[in-house]
């Protein structure tokens, strides 16, 4: 018990100490991945998401042996859950003892990147950086500087089952909208069963509903000098929005409140025809590990094992997610830092990463990938044909306000017509983007 | 277990209680230790809230008169001062006032609903036989023993809009359709489902506190009622909740301070992402923090909800105080 | 059970059979209602996933099977939450019952200047939403090289214990009467002799009940450790809530791991049954 109270102590003491003072960044030096570094006895801290563990923890382990080797420098990661991780990356950040390497999604990477979060690179030390993906780097330069490296992305693309289009008398995945909403018509049409629905589409699935808008030349928000303007009210975003709430009330049989977390799952269900997803989503459709938390298990397959087949969904472009990499500006071993991420992005790493049905982080790579693993050929060929959201500061905060998930679900719900939702969402995005 | 009697059969204290300790004759050097003694012991405590409590608080209190942003946080800068701003911002906007709207008018519902439930299960358990007696106690023993969270998770899961058990039974039900029924697609029917769980997991508390204050009615008092022709209404009404009142104060500031703080079950629900009109005054200043990185607006929400819970619970702290004066 | 033993010949007087069949009625229904998510929460997790994930709900699981258990055992940081929740729990528990004592004995026997004082803040202090402190309780524990450590999140949870513990305890001090202590120092027993004999014996109830709300309240936190901590030194709360959102949620495993992580409290209320509902009312009333 006294010790408790010694600790307390000493809390309170350290406190009074140092209430006032943070940690005054470092000076911007720009992290080197090709200087030699002596890293014996080093550790450097890695925070990666979870996906690299459940899906490519090899990749890992592989990229930090040759690290350990060239510099001597020990590794460990540590991986983190998508779940409340802004929260906890937040606290981290504020304090001293940081991680040097984070991944974080390429939509939060600019938040952090404009508030001096991240530390400089150099673009030139990194393998394929001449072609890296846009919608991925994008977030990752300003002012002509490159703040994080691009890591892996995923694009959506049509899922379907090959069963119920044999069936329904279609022949081929299709090529143009028009013929997308003919198969819809059909597959709906030839079954009875009032739970089927042609496309499954949940509400809150944004990027898909994005996706749409910029089908027909809509945008979610431009910038004037140094002004956002939202553009969903525009007349090309509205009929694009239109134009998918016309499939989804007219194909999904979806919850309006969900978003697409679960669609795979769901999807496998057999009740409905198509649903747009990335291109990992159709194996998870098909088969599942037998013990959902441990990856070396057994697979299990599904209601529709080896009905499904995947194609660039026809005219919409697809939103590009994925992951970047940056090194933290608090951390101290910066040059080391940037050297990991050097070998866990370079050409090995990444055909490492293709076998594990993710796109590499670079469009010189996409058509060996596609080459190399036909489950993601589609995907590789809609991340040509991508878009991202806007880059600016404020965007994550627009994500994480719930703008466009609440816009959708009023529409579809009927609570707003799609005009009076657009409007109100442009003033959401108006606000958030431009608030200092 | 004595403890139990307390709410109801506690003796009037003879006399102020400190004077009666005056009356023990004690050497008066003992005494002057005395006056250290209880600091002493208060001490510990003393240094674990201060140290642990008051700086964050204290820290709070002053971020909620700065403007503390991600850019502040990540490189130590000091932010600046902004005075009253951020209150100013919170008390014009018609959102902030919508969710201090929300979370009283759920505050209000889900009390007197849990109350009531707590004092007709109690009271039914006096009814019924010593078997069906424990059947309720032990299932109430059962459901008050899940934590929060698995509470909220076991009902996302049964009214899943796809999975859930409940949409498919209503949908057993001849003329409904509830395949696939989004259940918070309207905000009534979304809060009903939040209230719903929040009831439940706080009927056990209250009907197995409640039944324990009942078990001390005098039997006597009822019988002679009864005889003397009053109604098991009249008996109720002027004779049980009466002497149940201060356990039933006590319950029911209790049950304000939990529901009012309300979190786990419209986050778990909602997925994390609880839409606008599912935000109370925890989320809301959870996600204008950690979501928009407007740390100082956050923190002057919370301040604010602070205040208003100290308003409302005046009478609360004022009667728990009072008790403590006692001895 | 509390309140299982009353005698029933009194309780039913001047009332009809009729009422007292509804009664049955409603009480066997109200304990069907309660539990019922209970059950679904048992059911769903001896079920196979194929029985999980279907859209028409088995009601009964058709190929009970105890993989959800193992899948949920083995995984990454489960058996690390267990012990990681019990050590932080008794860790935070041990030292508030202490430290709490101490106060309460100060409040419920000691007439002293700033004793109101003191009240005050420890009922106060209970309204404090914790949320908004995550970012300065974070920094300091930092500071002090106490984050991602079982001492630090300890020591949060003893912050938060400590005002209901003193104040629950300080109920069960005033309980006992003072002519005890006063005749036992008559008898020339010292303050600590009356401490040692008369009210840590007679306060022994009270500090079982206080232990097992505290213990509740602090395994059942999440969000605090969450934030303080990395993976391998969280709880079980965690876990579950970090569970839900990867790939689509893994219900089966997840509600297995519900129940383990209910365990420890359904076992603490069997224990001290008779007492349930002790704890949180008596003291607060206790004059």
């Amino acid at each position: 018990m006294k010790r408790k109270i010694a600790v307390a102590a000493a809390l309170a003491a350290t406190l009074l100490g140092t209430a006032a003072c943070g940690s005054g960044g470092d000076d911007n030096g720009t992290a080197s991945a090709n200087t030699k570094v002596d890293g014996t006895g080093k550790t450097i801290k890695v925070w990666l998401m979870v996906d690299a563990q459940t899906s490519w923890k090899n990749v890992v382990e592989d990229a930090s042996k040759r690290f350990t080797a060239a510099t001597g420098a020990q590794v460990n990661v540590e991986y983190q859950q998508w779940a409340n991780h802004l929260t906890k990356l937040d606290a981290t950040l504020a304090g001293t003892d940081v991680p040097d390497v984070v991944e974080l999604g390429n939509t939060e990477f600019s938040k952090y990147v404009f508030n001096g979060g991240f530390a400089e690179v150099n673009k030139a030390d990194f393998e394929n950086s001449g072609t890296w993906l846009s919608g991925l780097s994008g977030a990752c330069e300003l002012d002509g500087k490159t703040y994080c490296v691009p890591y892996y992305a995923g694009a959506r693309v049509l899922v379907y089952r090959t069963d119920l289009f044999k069936a329904a008398g279609i022949a081929d995945a299709p090529k143009t909208y028009d013929e997308f909403l003919a198969d819809a018509d059909k597959l709906q049409s030839g079954n009875k069963d009032s739970k089927f629905g042609a496309f499954y589409m949940p509400g809150q699935y944004w990027y898909a509903a994005m996706s749409f808008v910029k089908s027909t030349g809509g945008d979610i928000a431009k910038k004037d000098g140094d002004k956002w303007t939202g553009q969903l009210s525009q007349p090309a975003s509205q009929q694009g929005l239109q134009r998918w709430v016309d499939a989804v009330k007219k194909y999904s049989k979806a919850d309006v409140t969900k978003n697409e977390n679960d669609q795979a799952n769901i999807f496998s269900q057999g009740q409905a025809g198509m649903f747009y997803g990335n291109a990992w989503e159709q194996g998870v459709a098909e088969e599942v590990h037998k013990d959902p938390n441990d990856p070396t298990s057994p697979m299990v397959p599904t209601k529709v094992k080896g009905k499904l087949a995947a194609a660039p969904m026809p005219e919409i472009p697809s939103f590009l997610g994925g992951s970047n990499l940056g090194v933290t500006q608090k951390s101290g071993n910066k040059e080391l830092a940037a050297q990991w991420i050097k070998y866990f992005t370079d050409s090995t790493s990444m055909s490492g990463l293709v076998k594990a049905n993710a796109l590499p982080n670079a469009t010189a790579l996409l058509d060996k990938a596609a080459a190399d693993n036909p489950t993601i050929a589609p995907a590789a060929l809609a991340a040509k044909q991508s878009w991202f959201p806007p880059n600016a500061e404020k965007w994550a905060d627009v994500e994480k306000g719930n703008v466009l998930q609440t816009m959708l679900t009023d529409v579809l719900t009927g609570k707003k017509t799609v005009a009076d939702a657009t409007k109100w969402a442009d003033d959401q995005i108006n606000t958030t983007l431009n608030e200092s | 277990m004595q403890a139990v009697d307390s709410p109801t059969t506690r003796p009037a204290p003879p006399g102020g209680g400190t004077e009666q300790r005056a009356a023990v004759p004690r050497p008066s050097r003992r005494r002057r230790a005395d006056a250290r003694v209880p600091w002493l012991l208060a001490l510990p405590t003393l240094v674990v809230l201060v140290a642990l409590l008051a700086y964050p608080l204290y820290r709070m209190i002053v971020l909620s008169f700065q403007n503390m942003r991600l850019r502040e946080l990540l490189t130590g800068l000091t932010p600046s001062w902004v005075g009253f701003d951020q209150y100013e911002k919170a008390l014009t906007d018609s959102t902030f006032w919508g969710v201090v709207g929300r979370t009283a008018g759920f505050t209000v519902v889900s009390v007197i609903l849990s109350v009531l439930a707590g004092l007709g299960v109690a009271l039914l358990m006096r009814r019924v036989h010593p078997k069906v007696r424990l059947a309720m106690m032990i299932a109430m023993m059962f459901v008050w023993a899940l934590p929060q969270l698995v509470a909220a998770q076991t009902f996302r899961w049964l009214t899943d809009s796809d999975f859930g058990v409940l949409n498919y039974l209503i949908d057993k039900l001849p003329g409904v359709d509830y395949a696939n029924h989004s259940w918070f697609v309207n905000p009534w029917q979304g809060w009903s489902l939040v209230t719903v769980l929040v009831v439940w997991a706080g009927i056990p508390f209250l009907a197995i506190s409640l039944s324990a204050g009942l078990t001390q009615v005098p039997k006597e008092l009822l019988e002679a009622a009864t005889v003397d022709g009053a109604t098991s209404r009249q008996a109720l009404r002027n004779i049980t909740l009466p002497i149940l009142k201060p356990l039933l104060t006590i319950v029911t500031t209790l049950s304000v301070i939990w529901n009012f703080g309300l979190f786990t079950q419209t986050w778990v629900l909602r997925d994390g992402h609880p839409e606008p009109y599912y935000q109370t005054l925890a989320t809301y200043s959870y996600t204008q923090a950690f979501g928009q990185s407007k740390y100082s607006y956050g923190s002057a929400i919370a301040v604010i909800t602070v205040l208003l819970m100290l308003g409302v619970m005046v009478f609360y702290i004022r009667q728990m105080f009072k008790i403590g004066e006692v001895d | 059970m509390a309140a299982a033993r009353q005698d029933d010949q009194v309780l039913t007087v001047g009332r009809s059979r009729l009422g007292t069949i509804f009664a049955n009625t409603g009480g066997v229904l109200f304990a069907l209602v309660m539990i019922f998510p209970v059950y679904w929460v048992l059911n769903t997790a001896l079920k196979p996933r194929d029985e999980v994930m279907s859209f028409r709900p088995y009601f009964v699981p058709a190929h009970p099977t105890l993989d959800n258990f193992s899948s949920a055992i083995k995984a990454e940081n489960f058996v690390e939450g267990l012990i990681n929740g019990l050590v932080i729990t008794l860790l935070a528990v041990a030292a508030a019952l202490v430290v709490g004592f101490l106060a309460a004995l100060a409040i419920a026997r000691f007439a002293f200047y700033g004793r109101k004082a003191i009240i005050l803040v420890i009922l106060c202090v209970q309204l404090v939403p914790l949320l908004a402190l995550i970012i300065p309780l974070f920094l300091m524990l930092q500071k002090a090289n106490l984050t991602n450590s079982l001492i630090g999140v300890s020591l949060v949870y003893l912050m938060l214990l400590l005002p209901y513990t003193v104040w629950t305890l300080r109920g069960f001090i005033a309980g006992i009467p003072k002519e005890l202590d006063e005749a036992a120092m008559i008898d020339g027993c010292t303050r600590a002799q009356v401490f040692w004999k008369i009210i840590l014996p007679l306060t022994g109830p009270g500090l079982v009940a206080t232990a097992v709300y505290g213990f509740i309240q602090a395994w059942n936190e999440f969000i605090i450790v969450n934030t303080l901590n990395s993976p391998a030194k969280q709880n079980l709360m965690a876990w579950l809530l970090q569970n839900q959102t990867e790939r689509g949620t893994a219900w089966g495993p997840l509600m297995a791991g519900a129940i383990i992580t209910s365990l420890p409290v359904v076992i603490f209320f069997l224990l001290i049954q008779r007492n349930i509902a002790t704890g949180l009312t008596a003291g607060a009333v206790k004059g």
